[in-house]
C-alpha cells in the first residue's frame, strides 16, 4: 500500500475491499471457511505442541522403568477423588500397587495397597530424570507426578514396565516429524528431477521417466522393507563407505531418506506434466523471447506456478509417510527401538510373543494418535485443495 | 487390439529390466554374503566355503552374477535359496498364493461394500446417510491397517468374554490368527475350503476398509456428474423408472474407472495387506519376505521382488485392456 501523495489530495482512507487481495490472503480466507479443515489444523497444532513439550507433560522418562518390584503390564492407574475416611470430594490421589497372581487364570494382577494415599502433585521436580526441551533447555520440571514408591501410569505400562502415556508423548516427536522430513526429501527429488524432465525433454526426459516407472514397478512396501533392513545394518557397503555407525540418530535419518526415496516418483511425474504445459504458455514464451535465461524462466516463471499443486500434494503426502513410518516401526524396521519411541514401536509391544491382547488392551492406545494425526493431515490437505481451487470459492 | 497388446508388452521389457537391475543393486547392500557367517563356524573348512561360493556364482563379478540371474529368470528359474538349498520358485509359490487369496477376497468385499455406499451417497447427496458414509470413509482412510487388525482381534476377544459370561458360549466369533485350523490336513476338501474362508473374513475386511474411502468418494463424484448430464434427463423424460436410471444409465459409466482399476488394485493390495498378514500371522508374502531378508537369503528376497513387480506390471496392462473392453469410447488401434 503506498502512502497518499503529499498534502494536495484530500486524505483518502482505503476501504478494505478496495485493494485486491493477495493470493495467499484469498487462500487463507477460503481455508478458514472450511470448518472441518480448521478443526483438523487446530488438532494438529495441539498434537505438535504436545510432542514438543513431551518432556514437561510426561510424568516419566522415555525409557524409565523400575526393576523391582515388577511393574510390567500394570493397568492404567485408578485416580481416586473421594476420601475413604470422610466420603467427601478431595484432591485426586492414587494408591501404590503390588503384583499378585489371579488364583484362577494365573494371570499377573496388581492389587491396590490402600494403606497410604499418594496425592497427585503438580510441577514436580524429578532430578533423576532430566530432559532437554526442544533439545536445548535442560530441565527436570514435570507437569504432574506422584511421590515414590507409588506411580501414576495414566495409560498403563508395557512388558518392561515403561509408562505408555509418557512414551506416547515422546513417540509423537518421532512419528510426527518423520513424515514432514520425508516429504522434504521426496519434494527435493521430485521437484528437481520432474522439472528437469519437463524443461529439457528429449533423452533426459525419457531417462527420468523410465526411472520413475522402474520405481513404481516394485511394490512400495517391499522396497521399503528391503531397503530399511539392509541399510539398518552398520556393515552394509554404503554405511562403510560413508563411515556411518548407524546409531539411533543416523538410523532415524536413514528411515527419513528411505521413505522419501521410495515416494518421489508420483510428484516428479506430475511436476513434469505441469512444467511441460507451462513451458508452452504465452508468458513463458514471452520471457524467453525477451532474453530471460533458462534459470530465470525456470525459477521465476515456471516453478512458482506449480506451487499451489505442490503444497496440496505435500500436505496429502505427509499422512502417507506417517503411516509408512509407523508401519515400518511396527515390524521393527523403523528408528532404533533401544532409545527411540515411535507410535509404531509402541504398537509393536502389543504383538510381542506370549501376549494376549485382551489382558493388556491399553497397549493399543498408541494407535489412536496415529489415526488422529493421519486424519487431521488429510482434512487439512483437502481443505487446502479446495481453498486453492478457484471453482470451489465460497 | 493384438498389435496394441504386443506394443504394450514390448514397452514392459525395459521397465522390467530396470526393475530387476534396481532390485539386484539393492541386494548388493547386503553386508558380506550368506556364507560370510558360515565361514565363521569352526568346523567348516575354507575350501568348502569357496566351493559353495563358486556353486552359487558368488565368486563372479557383479555384472556376471546379474546377467546370469536375469537369464535364469527368463527361463523361469529364480535361483536357489541359500538357507534351504531349494529352488526359490518352490519356496515363494505358496506365500504368493496365500496372499492372493487374501487380496482377491478383499477386492470382492471392497466392491460389495463400496458400490452400494457410493451409489447411496450420490443419490441421497448431502443427506444424513451421505454425511455418515463420508465421515466413516475418512476414518477408514486414516486408520492404519495393522492397528485396525489389532483392534478387531481385541474386539473378538471381548465379545467372546461377553458371550461366555452371558450365554455360557465359549466359542470365538472369528478366528484371529493364521489361515487354517489345527487338523487342516485331515479335513475333506469342502471343510478345508470352509476353514480357509472362515479365516479370511477378518483380515480381508481390514484390507478392504483402506480402499473403501477412496473408492466411495470417487464413485460418488462420478455418479453425481452423470446424474446431472443430458442423457439422464432424456431417460427421465421418456419415463424410465428411478431404479433403471440409477443403475443402468448412471452407475454403468461411473463404474468404468474401477473396472479398469482392478488390474492395479491387485498388486497394490498385496503391499497393503502386508502388515495385516503380520498381525494375524497369515502365511503370505510379507512375513516370508521379512524372514528371508533377516537371513540374508537374497535370492528368495529377489524372487519376491521380481514376481510382485511382474504382477504389478501385468496388472497395469490388464487394466488398460479392460478399459478398452468396458468403455466403448476407447479404441486402441
Amino acid at each position: 500500500m503506498k502512502a497518499p501523495p503529499a498534502v494536495k489530495a484530500p486524505k483518502h482512507e482505503p476501504h478494505p475491499d478496495e485493494h485486491s487481495k493477495t493470493q495467499g490472503r484469498i487462500v487463507w480466507e477460503q481455508f478458514t471457511k472450511h470448518r472441518v479443515a480448521v478443526v483438523g489444523g487446530t488438532v494438529l497444532i495441539l498434537m505438535y505442541l504436545i510432542a514438543g513439550f513431551a518432556g514437561f507433560l510426561a510424568p516419566y522418562g522415555m525409557n524409565e522403568y523400575r526393576r523391582s518390584p515388577v511393574s510390567a503390564f500394570v493397568p492404567p492407574t485408578t485416580v481416586h477423588w473421594i476420601d475413604p475416611d470422610t466420603g467427601r470430594l478431595t484432591r485426586p490421589f492414587v494408591y501404590d500397587v503390588t503384583p499378585d497372581r489371579d488364583p484362577v487364570t494365573r494371570q499377573r494382577v496388581y492389587v491396590e495397597d490402600t494403606s497410604k494415599a499418594y496425592p497427585i502433585q503438580f510441577f514436580v521436580r524429578r532430578p533423576s530424570q532430566p530432559y532437554k526441551l526442544f533439545g536445548l533447555f535442560e530441565s527436570d520440571l514435570r507437569l504432574f507426578g506422584v511421590e515414590e514408591p507409588a506411580r501414576l501410569f495414566v495409560w498403563g505400562t508395557n512388558n518392561l514396565g515403561k509408562d505408555v502415556f509418557s512414551r506416547v508423548l515422546y513417540g509423537g516427536q518421532v512419528s510426527l516429524t518423520i513424515g514432514i522430513l520425508a516429504v522434504w526429501v521426496s519434494l527435493t527429488l521430485g521437484l528437481v528431477l520432474g522439472s528437469i524432465a519437463g524443461f529439457y525433454g528429449g533423452l533426459v526426459d525419457d531417462f527420468i521417466m523410465r526411472l520413475v516407472e522402474v520405481f513404481a514397478a516394485i511394490p512400495g512396501l517391499f522396497l521399503l522393507i528391503v531397503l530399511a533392513t539392509l541399510l539398518k545394518d552398520p556393515r552394509n557397503p554404503l554405511a562403510q563407505a560413508f563411515g556411518l555407525r548407524m546409531d539411533s540418530a543416523q538410523t532415524f535419518l536413514m528411515v527419513v531418506v528411505v521413505l522419501g526415496f521410495v515416494g518421489w516418483g508420483g510428484l516428479a511425474r506430475v511436476i513434469r506434466g505441469l512444467i511441460l504445459s507451462l513451458r508452452e504458455m504465452d508468458y513463458a514464451q514471452a520471457a524467453k523471447a525477451l532474453g530471460a535465461s533458462e534459470s530465470r524462466v525456470m525459477f521465476r516463471h515456471l516453478l512458482p506456478a506449480t506451487a499451489s499443486y505442490v503444497i496440496v500434494d505435500l500436505t496429502l503426502a505427509i499422512p502417507g509417510f506417517i503411516l509408512a513410518e509407523t508401519g515400518l516401526s511396527f515390524i521393527g524396521l523403523g528408528p532404533s527401538e533401544v532409545d527411540t519411541a515411535s507410535w509404531g514401536i509402541l504398537l509393536r509391544d502389543a504383538t510381542a510373543r506370549g501376549i494376549s491382547i485382551q489382558f493388556v488392551p491399553w497397549l493399543l492406545i498408541p494407535g489412536i494418535p496415529i489415526f488422529l494425526a493421519v486424519l487431521c493431515w488429510n482434512l487439512v490437505g483437502d481443505g487446502l485443495r479446495d481453498a486453492f481451487d478457484p471453482k470451489k470459492r465460497r | 487390439m493384438l498389435p496394441f497388446i504386443a506394443r504394450r508388452l514390448f514397452h514392459l521389457i525395459p521397465t522390467f529390466i530396470g526393475a530387476t537391475m534396481l532390485a539386484f543393486l539393492i541386494s548388493q547392500l547386503v553386508p558380506g554374503d550368506f556364507f560370510a557367517t558360515k565361514a565363521l563356524e569352526p568346523n567348516v573348512r575354507p575350501e568348502t566355503i569357496e566351493r559353495l561360493r563358486a556353486q552359487y556364482g558368488l565368486d563372479q563379478p557383479i555384472y556376471v552374477q546379474y546377467v546370469r540371474w536375469v537369464a535364469n529368470i527368463v527361463q523361469g528359474d529364480l535361483g536357489l535359496s541359500f538357507s534351504s538349498n531349494q529352488p526359490v520358485t518352490n519356496l515363494i509359490t505358496r506365500p504368493i498364493q496365500n496372499s492372493m487369496i487374501l487380496v482377491i477376497v478383499s477386492i470382492v468385499m471392497l466392491w460389495a461394500m463400496a458400490i452400494p455406499l457410493g451409489v447411496y451417497s450420490a443419490v441421497r447427496q448431502y443427506s444424513l446417510g451421505d454425511q455418515i458414509v463420508s465421515t466413516v470413509s475418512y476414518f477408514g482412510l486414516a486408520i492404519p491397517n495393522f492397528f485396525f487388525a489389532q483392534v478387531l482381534i481385541l474386539t473378538i476377544f471381548v465379545v467372546r468374554g461377553f458371550t461366555r459370561e452371558a450365554f455360557d458360549y465359549n466359542q470365538v466369533l472369528l478366528p484371529v490368527a493364521g489361515m487354517t485350523s489345527n487338523g487342516f490336513e485331515d479335513m475333506t476338501r469342502f471343510q478345508q475350503f470352509r476353514d480357509i474362508a472362515w479365516h479370511t473374513i477378518m483380515p480381508s475386511f481390514v484390507v478392504a476398509t483402506a480402499g473403501i474411502a477412496g473408492f466411495t468418494r470417487v464413485l460418488r463424484a462420478q455418479m453425481i456428474e452423470y446424474l446431472g448430464s443430458d442423457f439422464i434427463r432424456t431417460a427421465k423424460s421418456k419415463g424410465l423408472g428411478a431404479r433403471a436410471i440409477t443403475y443402468k444409465h448412471a452407475l454403468r459409466p461411473a463404474i468404468i474407472p474401477f473396472v479398469a482399476g482392478i488390474g492395479g488394485l491387485l498388486p497394490s493390495l498385496i503391499g497393503g495387506a502386508g502388515l495385516v498378514e503380520i498381525v494375524v500371522s497369515w502365511p503370505g508374502i510379507t512375513p516370508r519376505l521379512l524372514d528371508a531378508i533377516t537371513r540374508q537369503d537374497i535370492y528368495v528376497v529377489l524372487g519376491f521382488l521380481v514376481i510382485s513387480t511382474l504382477l504389478l506390471m501385468v496388472g497395469n496392462l490388464v487394466s488398460d485392456l479392460l478399459l478398452a473392453v468396458v468403455d466403448p469410447r476407447i479404441r486402441y488401434s
